[in-house]
């Protein structure tokens, strides 16, 4: 049976179809997109389309992909209703708790304010640190908010730290580390088992390679 | 206010749809009934402390919750088990059964906006209450005699059981906080931080082995020895050698291809006590059957009498199935003055097909009947 696979656009798309290349999968039509919107692999019995981060989610969970990848950050956010099977070990970045120096978040008495474009990942971290704190939605520039005076500090993805570093702020502590994964719908994986676990052999390789690599 | 929008997750069926969903419900009901299944009602209200009297792990926020004239809590059902469980301990108090119910009914469960998921679904199952894992092949039997009865183009029954999850925690001396984690990233086969996790507990190798296999042990008959072979203990041996029989009945009764195995099934409902099982349909996204065995269940209402059940989402089921649209296929056209002839040339007419009048710029009575 032939598999539907939703990519997360932009910066994880060049690394997953990369990882597809190396398993020796035909991806030409990826990389010559035009205004196509799916894309049939050349090789094998696979089918692709582009996505925004969340929506690969709503996708794979409505069982439109069978597949998808898509990062850490945006499934500890979203849905819960998948299966995820591996971990692609590339996008890797992240989760950060920073402030300016002189807010001394975690000793703080009274109101903490927190500013993140990650909602449910920010709550979750302080109630398990036992503490309880406001949290601001901001959807873009989330270093500005301390800066402003918004915010007691922030929770964002960190990749280098040169952002905060350039916005005076330092980092308080790292909620979690960040990568892309390969999540299946629930169904698919009954019905198309062997397509699905053959795709995650070979991806599955392919990660121990690129690990390999760089050892 | 001009209201015209229905609340987030509802919507109205109407003609094909519902004409579907109808279809489905006589196929189900006609082999529920064959199997001796007789019909329950219960209203579409119950105490929310029905519900968190059966439910430990109970998602509040699930529910739709009102206040009656005592200012008590009442809520939408969320299911038809657990409004049967307690209609069977009061309404047949002190008998020992076995009862057959099947059932057809809204359940409403409150469903994230804008995810296009549905907050009232029909549930169409049975309950067969009073007879203990002998029945389970019954039940199983009933299930996939329904499923065949669909005509669906490809379908799977996936069985599994909680004794085999649960029995080696209690063997691995594992805490609550450390059973509820594992359950939940063996349920999402969350393979990255299961692994993470297990390492942060201490056990010994072979269990740690067990846990890390158990999201991937489901598939054909082969997945019985795999299973076999990681089984660190003898209880657990003897939960795989009932799947084992279970396996070779259903084949003797001719089921053999329909149905799988998967030991990495974690019920969301912590009622269930013995098998689980759900059913897929190729082209949908979620299952279109689901049910198990949950033999405390009853006892939380005072009449501790074993049970298992299933149901099928109607409206699932309803999208992925296609009908010839049927219309009235005799049309009586009439002008004004003669509208008492016209109904009773159409009474007449209604013993061949359904019968349209219509009220039309003719002369005389005109009929027109399609093929």
């Amino acid at each position: 049976m032939s598999l539907s696979m939703a990519l997360t656009k932009g910066r994880l798309e060049k690394k997953t179809v990369e990882m597809l290349d190396a398993c020796g999968y035909g991806t030409e039509a990826l990389k010559d997109k035009g205004r196509a919107l799916v894309f049939k692999d050349s090789k094998k019995d696979l089918e692709y389309f582009l996505v925004k981060a969340n929506d690969c989610i709503t996708y794979v969970e409505h069982g439109v992909a069978d597949v998808g990848v898509v990062g850490k950050d945006t499934l500890l956010e979203g849905g819960k209703y998948y299966y995820e099977l591996l971990d692609l070990e590339i996008g890797k970045c992240r989760f950060i708790v920073a402030s300016l120096p002189e807010n001394d978040l975690f000793n703080k008495v009274g109101h903490i304010k927190i500013g993140t474009k990650y909602p449910n990942v920010a709550r979750n971290y302080f109630l398990s640190k036992g503490m309880d704190v406001e949290i601001i939605k901001i959807d873009g520039s989330v270093e500005l908010s301390p800066l402003l005076g918004l915010c007691d500090g922030i929770v964002d993805i960190m990749e280098t730290g040169a952002t905060l570093k350039e916005n005076g702020l330092i980092v308080l502590d790292t909620v979690c580390p960040i990568s892309a994964r390969l999540i299946v719908n629930k169904a698919s994986f009954k019905l198309k088992r062997k397509e699905v676990m053959d795709l995650i052999h070979d991806l599955e390789q392919e990660v121990l390679r690129n690990a390999a690599a760089l050892e | 206010m001009n209201q015209i929008q229905l609340p987030a997750g509802f919507r109205d069926s109407i003609l094909d749809e519902c004409r579907k969903k109808n279809e489905l419900k006589q196929t189900l009901n006609a082999v529920f009934e064959s199997y001796g299944y007789e019909e329950i009602q219960t209203p579409v209200l119950e105490f929310y402390q029905t519900y968190s009297k059966a439910f430990s792990n109970l998602n509040d926020q699930d529910m739709y919750k009102f206040f009656d004239q005592e200012q008590d809590i009442l809520t939408l059902r969320i299911d038809m088990t657990v409004p049967i469980a307690r209609a069977v301990t009061t309404r047949f108090k002190d008998e020992m059964g076995p009862f057959r119910l099947r059932y057809c009914a809204n359940v409403y469960k409150v469903r994230p906006s804008l995810s296009g998921k549905r907050s009232e679904v029909m549930d169409c199952g049975v309950e067969l209450i009073g007879l203990d894992h002998h029945a389970d092949l019954e039940v199983l039997a009933c299930a996939l005699e329904a499923l065949n009865a669909l005509n669906l183009p490809n379908f799977m029954l996936e069985i599994g059981t909680v004794q085999f999850f649960e029995c080696a925690c209690q063997i691995a001396d594992l805490n609550e906080t450390g059973r509820q984690t594992l359950a939940d990233l063996i349920d999402r086969k969350s393979l990255v931080e299961l692994k993470e996790y297990l390492d942060t507990l201490p056990m010994t190798n072979q269990i740690r082995t067990f846990f890390l296999n158990l999201p991937l042990l489901g598939g054909e008959k082969d997945v019985l020895e795999k299973a076999l072979s990681l089984s660190f203990a003898p209880e657990l041996e003897s939960v795989v050698l009932q799947m084992k029989q279970l396996d070779a009945q259903l084949t003797e009764l001719g089921y053999g291809g329909l149905y799988q195995f998967d030991f990495g099934k974690i019920p969301h409902l912590d009622y269930y006590t013995g098998i689980i099982f759900e059913g897929f349909v190729e082209g949908v996204g979620n299952s279109v059957l689901s049910g198990g065995r949950y033999d405390k269940l009853l006892q939380v209402f005072g009449n501790d009498l074993p049970a298992c059940g299933f149901s099928f989402k109607l409206d699932t089921l309803a999208e992925t199935i296609s009908i010839p649209t049927k219309k009235a296929n005799i049309q009586v056209l009439y002008p004004q003055a003669q509208i008492v002839e016209a109904l009773k040339i159409a009474q007449k007419l209604r013993q061949k097909g359904n019968v349209e009048l219509r009220l039309a710029n003719v002369e005389t009575i005109y009929i027109k009947e399609e093929e």
